[in-house]
This record gives C-alpha cells, sequence and structure tokens, in this order.
C-alpha cells in the first residue's frame, strides 16, 4: 500500500489513485470539493489582501507547489480561473480530479511536499555552490589586471580590486539588491528558488512596465527571506563582476576616493537600474508582452547587464580621467607600457574561465534544468574559439601572437557567448566566440589608435564593445530549442510549435533580433551617458586624478604606503 | 696590475669563467647590464603599439689580475665570449694604482 503511494508520487498519479481507491472508505469526493472550493473562495480576498509572508528560516519555502516533472509539469492542478476560455470545462475537471484524488490519498500529497523541497534545496545548492565560483573571478580579475600593468603601481591595482569587492557589497546590500529584485516576484518570480513572493513592489513603473525595483533595502522586511537571499547571493557576485570591470580601464591614475565612488555608483545606481530592466522583470523584459516584441528583451547571463554596463562604464571613466602620461608621444603616436607579469595574465585569465562556469550555468537558478550542460560546454566552446581567433589574428598581422592579446580573445569570447550561452548550440558558440576574438583586437587597435582612450587592461573591447556584440547574438543564434515561455512569452505555442523557445534571426525570428538591438544599444547608451554625466559633474568638482608626480613614481607608494615588491629591510643591526 | 672589464653576453657567463679560471684568474665580480652599441636594439609590438627594445641585457665582468697575465686573461675571454656575430661585446683593459686586501690590509700583487 505503501509502496504503492511511493509509487504514486514518481509522477503516475492518476491511474494509480484510480487503482487504489477502491481499496479505502468510499468518501463522496465530489462533497469535498465543494467544501474546498468553498473554504478557498472565502480565504482568497483575505489572502489577496495579505503581504506574502517572507520565510527567514527556509522551513516554509518548497512545498508541492515546485513539485514538477522534467517537462515543467506541475504536480498540482491549478484551478482554472478564466470561465470563458475554450478548454474551461476540461482544466476544470482535471482539477476537480486532481483534488478528489488529493483528498484520497494525503500522503501522495505529502509525499510530493517533500519532493518540492527537495527540488528548491537542489536548487540551493546549484545557485550558492556556482556564485562561489562567480566569487572567485574576484581573484582572477586581480591577477589578471595586475599582470597587465607596470610594476611600480601592483599595490594599487591590488587594492582596487580588493576595495571594490568591499564597498560594491555594501553599496548592493544596502540599495542596489532592492532596486534590481524589489519587483522581481510580479513579472519574473525565481520560481526554482520558490518564487521569492515578498519582493513585489515597483518603486517607479507598474505592470509590464516596471523601472525600479522597491522592496528589500538593507536585506531587511522582505529581504530577509532565505529563497530571497539565495538570489542575493548569486546577484551580487555578478554586480561585482561589472564592478571589477571599471578597474581595467582606470587604473594606473585614478585617485583612490574617486574610486570608491565609481564603485558605489556602479553597485547603488547604475547596474541595478539596468539589471532590474532585464533580470527584475521590468519593462525591457516584458517588451514581448507589451509591445509584441518577441520574447523581449533576452540577455540570460549578462552580456549586457553585466558586462557592456562594466565595459562602458569604463569607458566613460577613461575618457573623463584622459590617458596615462607618456602613452601619447608628441606625435600621437600610442606607447606601449607593457605588461609586467605574464604568469598573473595567464593564471587570472584561467580562473575567470573557471569561474564562467559559476557565471553562465549558474544563471538557471537550477540544477533541475539539465540545459545547464549544454552551457558549460558552450561557454568553454566560445572562450577557446574566440583565444584562437585573437592568437592567429595577431600572428598574421604583427607577426608574433601575443599572449595579452590571447587572453583577451578568451574572455571576449566567454563575454560574447554570456547573453546567448543557453539558447543557442555549439556549432553557434564557435562561430560567435571566433567574432569576438576579432572583434576584441580590432576593437583594442580602434581603442589605441583612432579615439585614442587609454585602456590599460583591454577592458573596454573585452567587455563593452563584445558584451553589446553578444546580446545582439541572441536575436541571431537562438535556436528555438531553449526558453519556451521566456519572460512569459509563447508559454503554450511560438512561432506555431508548443515548446518552441527564444528563437533568432536565421531561424526565423526578426522581432527578436529588432528587440535585442534596441535593448543592447540602449544599455550603451544607458551605462556611457549615466557615468559621463555624473563623473564629468565630479571631476569638474575635483579632479580625481593623481598629481603627474604621483603618476610617474607608481601609485603605490604616494597612495598605500607600500610598493607592490618592497625590498627586504636591511637592517644595521642583527 | 690590471683590471678587465669585459661586455659579454649572458648565457656565455660559464664558458668565460672556465676559461679564466684556466688562467689562473682567482676571483671576480660580475653583475647584470643593460645596454646597446654597433648592435642596438630591435622593434617589438606590444598590443598594437610598436616599440623599441634600446637596451640589451648583457653581463658585465670585472676581474682585477698582475700585469704578466693581461695577454692571457685577454685571450681567453676573446675565445670563450666569441660568437662571430653582433653583440658579442667588448673587453676594456684599464691600469689599476693599488688594490688593499679588507682583512688583512694586504697591499698591491699580494692583495689579488
Amino acid at each position: 500500500m505503501i509502496r504503492n503511494q511511493f509509487e504514486s508520487a514518481g509522477l503516475r498519479v492518476p491511474s494509480m489513485w484510480s487503482a487504489t481507491s477502491s481499496m479505502r472508505p468510499c468518501i463522496a469526493w465530489p462533497q469535498y470539493s465543494i467544501m474546498l472550493v468553498l473554504l478557498l473562495f472565502t480565504l482568497l480576498p483575505t489572502v489577496a489582501a495579505q503581504e506574502p509572508q517572507r520565510d527567514p528560516a527556509g522551513t516554509a519555502t518548497g512545498d508541492k507547489q515546485q513539485a514538477v516533472d522534467a517537462g515543467g509539469n506541475s504536480f498540482v492542478v491549478a484551478e482554472p480561473t478564466d470561465k470563458t476560455a475554450p478548454d474551461y470545462a476540461a482544466r476544470k475537471k482535471a482539477y476537480d480530479e486532481y483534488q478528489a484524488q488529493a483528498a484520497r490519498e494525503p500522503l501522495a500529497t505529502k509525499l510530493a511536499d517533500s519532493v518540492g523541497h527537495l527540488r528548491i534545496g537542489t536548487n540551493f545548492s546549484w545557485t550558492l555552490l556556482t556564485g562561489y565560483l562567480v566569487l572567485f573571478m574576484q581573484a582572477g580579475f586581480a591577477l589578471l589586471t595586475c599582470g597587465l600593468v607596470r610594476k611600480k603601481n601592483t599595490a594599487h591595482l591590488m587594492m582596487l580590486n580588493f576595495a571594490a569587492y568591499v564597498f560594491a557589497f555594501l553599496a548592493y546590500y544596502a540599495i542596489g539588491y532592492a532596486f534590481q529584485f524589489g519587483a522581481v516576484a510580479i513579472n519574473a518570480a525565481p520560481v526554482s528558488l520558490g518564487g521569492t513572493p515578498t519582493l513585489n513592489k515597483f518603486l517607479i513603473g507598474s505592470g509590464g512596465w516596471g523601472f525600479l525595483g522597491g522592496k528589500g533595502f538593507f536585506l531587511t522586511g522582505p529581504g530577509y527571506d532565505a529563497g530571497s537571499l539565495c538570489l542575493t547571493l548569486f546577484e551580487v557576485v555578478f554586480m561585482e563582476t561589472a564592478g571589477y570591470i571599471i578597474v581595467g580601464a582606470i587604473c594606473e591614475r585614478i585617485t583612490f576616493w574617486a574610486f570608491l565612488l565609481c564603485e558605489l555608483f556602479v553597485a547603488g545606481i547604475l547596474y541595478p537600474i539596468f539589471g532590474c530592466w532585464v533580470w527584475g522583470g521590468g519593462w525591457l523584459s516584458q517588451l514581448g508582452s507589451t509591445m509584441n516584441l518577441a520574447h523581449g528583451y533576452v540577455d540570460f547571463a549578462g552580456s549586457s547587464v553585466v558586462h557592456a554596463v562594466g565595459g562602458f562604464c569604463a569607458m566613460a571613466l577613461a575618457v573623463i580621467l584622459g590617458p596615462r602620461l607618456g602613452k601619447y608621444g608628441p606625435d600621437g603616436k600610442p606607447r606601449p607600457f607593457p605588461a609586467h607579469n605574464l604568469a598573473f595574465v595567464v593564471t587570472g585569465t584561467f580562473i575567470l574561465l573557471f569561474g564562467w562556469m559559476g557565471f553562465n550555468p549558474g544563471s538557471t537558478l537550477a540544477a533541475t534544468d539539465l540545459r545547464i550542460s549544454v552551457i558549460a560546454v558552450n561557454t568553454n566552446l566560445a572562450a577557446v574559439a574566440g583565444a584562437a581567433t585573437a592568437m592567429v589574428f595577431w600572428y598574421f598581422r604583427f607577426g608574433k601572437p601575443d599572449i595579452t592579446m590571447a587572453c583577451n580573445g578568451m574572455l571576449a569570447g566567454l563575454v560574447a557567448i554570456t547573453a546567448s550561452c543557453a539558447f543557442v548550440s555549439p556549432t553557434s558558440s564557435v562561430i560567435i566566440g571566433a567574432i569576438a576574438g576579432i572583434l576584441v583586437c580590432v576593437g583594442v587597435l580602434f581603442n589605441e589608435r583612432v579615439i585614442k582612450v587609454d585602456d590599460p587592461c583591454g577592458a573596454i573591447a573585452v567587455h563593452g564593445y563584445c558584451g553589446w556584440f553578444g546580446a545582439i547574438c541572441v536575436g541571431i543564434f537562438a535556436d528555438g530549442t531553449y526558453g519556451s515561455g521566456w519572460n512569459g512569452v509563447g508559454t503554450t505555442a511560438y512561432l506555431g510549435n508548443a515548446g518552441h523557445g527564444v528563437t533568432g534571426l536565421i531561424h526565423g525570428d526578426v522581432r527578436q533580433f529588432l528587440c535585442q538591438l534596441i535593448g543592447a544599444t540602449l544599455c550603451v547608451v544607458w551605462a556611457f551617458g549615466a557615468t559621463y554625466g555624473v563623473f564629468w559633474t565630479v571631476n569638474r568638482v575635483r579632479s580625481m586624478r593623481v598629481s603627474p608626480e604621483v603618476e610617474l613614481e607608481g601609485l603605490d607608494v604616494p597612495q598605500f604606503g607600500l610598493p607592490g615588491y618592497a625590498e627586504d629591510m636591511i637592517s644595521a643591526e642583527a | 696590475m690590471k683590471k678587465i672589464e669585459a661586455i659579454i653576453r649572458p648565457h656565455l657567463l660559464d664558458a668565460v669563467r672556465a676559461a679564466l679560471q684556466e688562467v689562473d684568474v682567482r676571483g671576480m665580480t660580475i653583475s647584470e647590464v643593460q645596454g646597446y652599441g654597433r648592435q642596438r636594439g630591435h622593434t617589438e609590438t606590444y598590443r598594437g603599439a610598436e616599440y623599441q627594445i634600446e637596451f640589451v641585457p648583457k653581463i658585465k665582468i670585472e676581474v682585477i689580475i698582475p700585469d704578466d697575465i693581461e695577454d692571457f686573461v685577454v685571450n681567453a675571454i676573446l675565445r670563450s665570449a666569441h660568437t662571430g656575430k653582433f653583440g658579442d661585446g667588448k673587453i676594456f683593459v684599464i691600469p689599476i694604482e693599488d688594490v688593499i686586501r679588507i682583512r688583512t690590509e694586504e697591499r698591491g700583487e699580494a692583495a689579488i
């Protein structure tokens, strides 16, 4: 008997229930269901008026509502509400049957509660662990950027990377998270983590036109919830990534106070606002529902939300700061400041690649979403394709492959695949990565020779240009195999097929391409424009740049009192 | 007494040291230096910007010797530091007034 019930929880519910029901004392199930419905009707208004309860202990997150099969079909049959729908009668019948069966098999329903909780637990583990991988990218960025500069600025680079994590985290804790995800439950509830129902208010906008989230400030109240904080951990390390990106373009000349201001601005305002539009259920993501633009703006893991925001913020800051002293000769010809530690550069790049295995596959927020294997392989393929084309491009163009450019090529491939990694095939990933590898080389040369924006580590080309390109790639290469119902579009059918997902230009969805073009370009305008406006003003009030003497000496000792590579102290006494 | 200063290719240091030992030179001082002569530097590119490597890494050897073995020492260096290509380096011969050993205060050739 018990065994039967366990099997029945294994999602062969209807037949098993009808088999076991005859063994139980016969109860008139229609009466039960009527009572239940009546009870629900009396309860519904009060429930709707109440705020959803937070769950800091995590003991109320994950029940039978989250018990679903591989196809996403729920164990619980929802009650149909629209009486005019053509399939109302059939759905109502299914619902009534479910209610009756649930009343007759309470143990199966309890088991489904456990299954649902376990599912949420699995997804928590996945999301947190991949978040830790992304956190480790901090070490990669620190090594990469430090290796790429002159050794007189080693301590400066290490301090920037370190302080970025610290101060950006605090700003995100205070306001950033609430701005970005304060309304996520309205349009983009992370159901894999329990849905975070408490984050349900837009500060600006409403419905499909939300512009700014408004709950969860200081992670108190509605933010003090197990599901929400799982999301917080994962999202804060993403924000940190945008935070480090700017280091690569503004280092070797920015004062420490100005840098801290930049970090607070990125973490508290710049990043969360665009993040809200795309990931927080904001208006860009809902363009599919509101303006019939395919699935709305889609950025899976943040080519634009994280990388283009960071890259173009970095560009605005680099323009305001101006090039490093001596970067351009009197004739305007660029001079090189060669990397001082290639071992750091390569090690840092590999740590970033490793961290990206959390960045992209983790963005499912669900280990039960088996697309993660495709995402992981796609991510790696784009990385190696980008590194290969950058290496070969430099080999042909300058006679020798430049190792720093090869590393930039790998990162370019990673940045470009980040938006589309879940929606494209491995073949498309190689193509996207390969194009990004060339794009980053051309971008670095363009910055250095044409517009003369001094970018010591190539952050603008890697994260800015390739981030924009990556977001567009969703609208070109997405093949429709994944993302059915994305942003609430096409839950039953899309392009005439049930289960059809996000689709790009070459697979027949022009609107998706247009939407990506609009969204990615808006991202560039927002990140560059907002940063330029704010920090142009700051720079007018007080120069954000160190004095020429400090810059020539190296920032280590004047700013932090210690050189990166101090000589051993020689003392007269033994 | 003479001081022999020689600028040589770094990878030939061991060969030169062995050759000097054969002609009974008992001590030497070396330093890592950078410089250029007729060889000049060479052009490289870093992230798309061309630059000249003006100064090439070299090793400078300094040995102090009695006058009578000057020819042997110079010949030993010539033999061991020679490749025949640009950048083999130079030898300078400089007269020395006095040599003093700090430990014993000996002077002259006895202090070498």
